[in-house]
């Protein structure tokens, strides 16, 4: 046994089995970091990778996540408090008016899968709740998605919102019909066509 | 003509059936507070903590009973109203894009309402669009005039039945407002309500959304005209087999059209739908797949069945630039829907997946309109166009080319293409080999390097000028 399976289990999306290794992993002493980083996060990587070239599909990079976040859920109590926060504390919703969320939640799903800290707002959320959210939780990043164009207006409202306020959070646009030239004449930080790039985004904008 | 079908009648009653299991067992996820109360009031089981509202199917089969076989499309001059089913196929242009392809420089950038302008103006000269669907966002408008700053332009530029939806109630009755300018009084608008609102106030799977169907609900009580437009996509939204997909779609499609029965009716619908199949090797939004002919051509063949026009968004393209995939991905998937019925394509002017207007893909999807109108238009099967005398007067070996016959219907008989060449290889190479897109934007130009004849008056636009401050300049001009 060891936290390769875990990562095989990850890349063949089976939910049980990475949750019974992780189990097994904990109860021999395997140290929780190394579960986490080289079992999930690993394998999560290289999902991503396999969807970047073409062999993974959107529902399998979907369904190792899942996996993924099963096996999380067992580290979680285990974690040293500031484990994940390390890595990132993510804001995500869909702008206010659009209730289109299946690309949201998918980069809600990878960035947990990178082992960032994610709160998830559902959908509509407006600007004043972004903001509470990511205050109160200490965010780096906050995640704004739509898929109509006539919300899309909404993203620079939020921006716009923590300049004025003097806020340090990063924002993230995403969506169909957001663009990289949207995303710059807003003035977001980050943008991306897909959830695997969405991840990457992130990283960077959280390098410390 | 006879339609294309794709069912038994039996098959048909299934997909009814099926889709009345789905509202009455699964129920609609009901966000707006306003349309569960409806809901609420004229039988339906709503849960208003969970907002879930299931439909018994009675009540469905009661909405039925009062859906009527007309949509009238009104235009600010009358000779441009048009009625499904009896003008179909309707062509309208794809709405809603934020970028348009630049026409001076072919990049991409974001629209502006003067943009918005110029295609209102092209849309009224081009015979093949019967409604104008404003194709763009306006990137200049100016704070709180976001709606009024896309159809200030479009009303002010094209007398064609104006089409498009607003964000928020603000923005809707700040265009009903400047309906009620331009036509002279609310009251004077109202026995001709130009614009023509259009939303998709169901997010699939099964729910109904909060402004979208806020705006649907009003429009409906005050009796002005809203359709909507149901958007399942396999894979993602809605079950990943075509026959999972048309169910689910129509399904909803029955729970919007309750809704609208419920609070007047009577009230003229369309069964509209853009229902795709998305990439899932990416989840890239596929709309210009052959699949979305395909339902579209299933759709209305439902629709049939309910004895409501049909169509919807079809006929987009997922191309960047007017090639051959942008060429067969319309014509494909609109000759399949006209050839299964459908009435309304919304399908002109747009590239990549509804994101830019591009102005030679509106000349280009103009003589697509004009090819389908032919083919409906069909045989004029009857005697006299057998033509046996014409036949037996010519004989064997004869001509044609100089019979009053002929002279009678050269121009009426054949589509005659201003893109499409005609020409032999050596002429076209002798004029620089000029591709399809080349040739629609110099069709283009030819119509928008004239004055618009259709634009306001200078009194009407100075009243509606004086209305709204600040408005954008709106005026079509073409710089090339």
């Amino acid at each position: 046994m060891s936290v390769q399976t875990i990562y095989d289990a990850v890349i063949e999306f089976n939910i049980d089995k990475v949750v019974s290794l992780v189990e097994a992993e904990i109860k021999i002493g395997t140290d929780v970091s190394e579960i986490l980083s080289n079992g999930l996060i690993g394998a999560m990587d290289e999902v991503g990778q396999r969807y970047s070239e073409g062999e993974f599909f959107v529902p399998e990079m979907l369904m190792a996540a899942k996996a993924m976040k099963a096996g999380l859920e067992v580290l979680k109590p285990l974690l040293s408090h500031g484990e994940s926060e390390k890595k990132g504390t993510i804001i995500i919703g869909t702008v206010k008016g659009d209730l289109h969320d299946i690309g949201k939640n998918l980069v809600s799903m990878m960035m947990e899968g990178a082992g960032f800290e994610v709160y998830d707002l559902g959908v509509d959320v407006d600007t004043e709740k972004f903001l509470a959210t990511a205050k109160e939780k200490k965010a780096d990043v906050i995640c704004m998605s739509a898929l109509l164009t006539t919300t899309m207006p909404f993203m620079e409202v939020t921006v716009k919102a923590i300049r004025e306020q003097g806020l340090s959070f990063k924002t993230m646009v995403g969506g169909a019909p957001v663009s990289e030239d949207f995303a710059k004449k807003i003035g977001a930080d980050g943008w991306s066509t897909d959830a695997p790039g969405a991840v990457e985004t992130a990283r960077k904008l959280t390098a410390k | 003509m006879e339609f294309t079908k794709l069912f038994s009648q039996s098959e048909v009653e299934r997909v009814h059936e099926a889709s009345l299991e789905i509202l009455e067992n699964v129920g609609m996820l009901v966000r707006n507070q306003k349309a569960m109360e409806i809901f609420s009031k004229n039988g339906c089981q709503v849960d208003m903590e969970t907002m879930m509202v299931k439909f018994p199917r009675e009540v469905v089969e009661k909405a039925r009973k009062t859906f009527v076989p007309t949509y009238t499309f009104t235009a600010q001059d009358p000779k441009f109203d048009v009625t499904m089913p009896g003008d179909r196929p309707i062509v309208v242009t794809g709405s809603s894009a934020p970028n348009i392809i630049d026409p001076e420089t072919g990049e991409e950038r974001r629209a502006t309402s003067d943009d918005i302008a110029n295609i209102a103006y092209l849309i009224n000269e081009l015979p093949g669009f019967d409604v104008f669907s404003i194709s763009t966002l306006a990137e200049d408008a100016p704070e709180g005039q976001f709606s009024l700053s896309r159809f200030y332009p479009a009303l002010k530029n094209c007398k064609k039945p104006v089409r498009s939806n607003t964000p928020n109630m603000e923005d809707l009755k700040a265009v009903l407002d400047l309906g009620a300018l331009i036509a002279g009084g609310e009251e004077e608008y109202r026995k001709r309500p130009f614009i023509n609102h259009h939303y998709c106030p169901v997010v699939s799977p099964l729910t109904f959304d909060v402004d979208s169907t806020e705006a649907v609900i009003y429009l409906i009580e005050q009796g002005l005209p809203v359709y909507g437009t149901i958007v399942p996509n396999a894979g993602m939204t809605s079950p990943l087999s075509l026959m999972g997909t048309l169910t689910l779609g129509n399904a909803e499609f029955l729970g919007l059209a309750t809704l609208t029965q419920m609070i007047r009716p009577g009230a003229p619908m369309i069964y509209a739908v853009l229902s795709t199949v998305a990439d899932m090797r990416t989840g890239a939004y596929a709309p210009g797949a052959i699949e979305t002919g395909m339902l579209q051509m299933a759709h209305t063949e439902m629709a049939r069945f309910y004895n409501v026009p049909s169509g919807g968004y079809i006929g987009l393209t997922n191309a960047h630039s007017n090639d051959a995939q942008s060429g067969y991905e319309t014509g494909m998937n609109t000759t399949g829907a006209l050839l299964a019925g459908a009435d309304l394509f919304n399908m002109g002017g747009l590239l990549g997946s509804l994101m830019a207007f591009d102005f030679a893909k509106a000349v280009i999807d103009n003589e697509i309109a004009l090819m389908l109108k032919r083919m409906k238009k069909g045989f004029e099967y009857n005697e006299e166009n057998l033509c046996l005398d014409l036949i037996a007067k010519v004989g064997p070996g004869g001509s044609y080319m100089d019979l009053d016959h002929t002279m009678k219907n050269m121009r009426t008989i054949a589509v005659l293409p201003k893109v499409a060449t005609r020409e032999m290889r050596r002429r076209w190479e002798d004029q620089g080999k000029p591709d399809a897109h080349s040739r629609a934007m110099k069709e283009a130009a030819k119509i928008l390097s004239k004055p618009n004849k259709s634009r306001f008056s200078e009194e009407l636009d100075a009243k509606v000028r004086g209305h709204f401050k600040g408005l954008v300049a709106g005026d079509a001009k073409w710089g090339i």
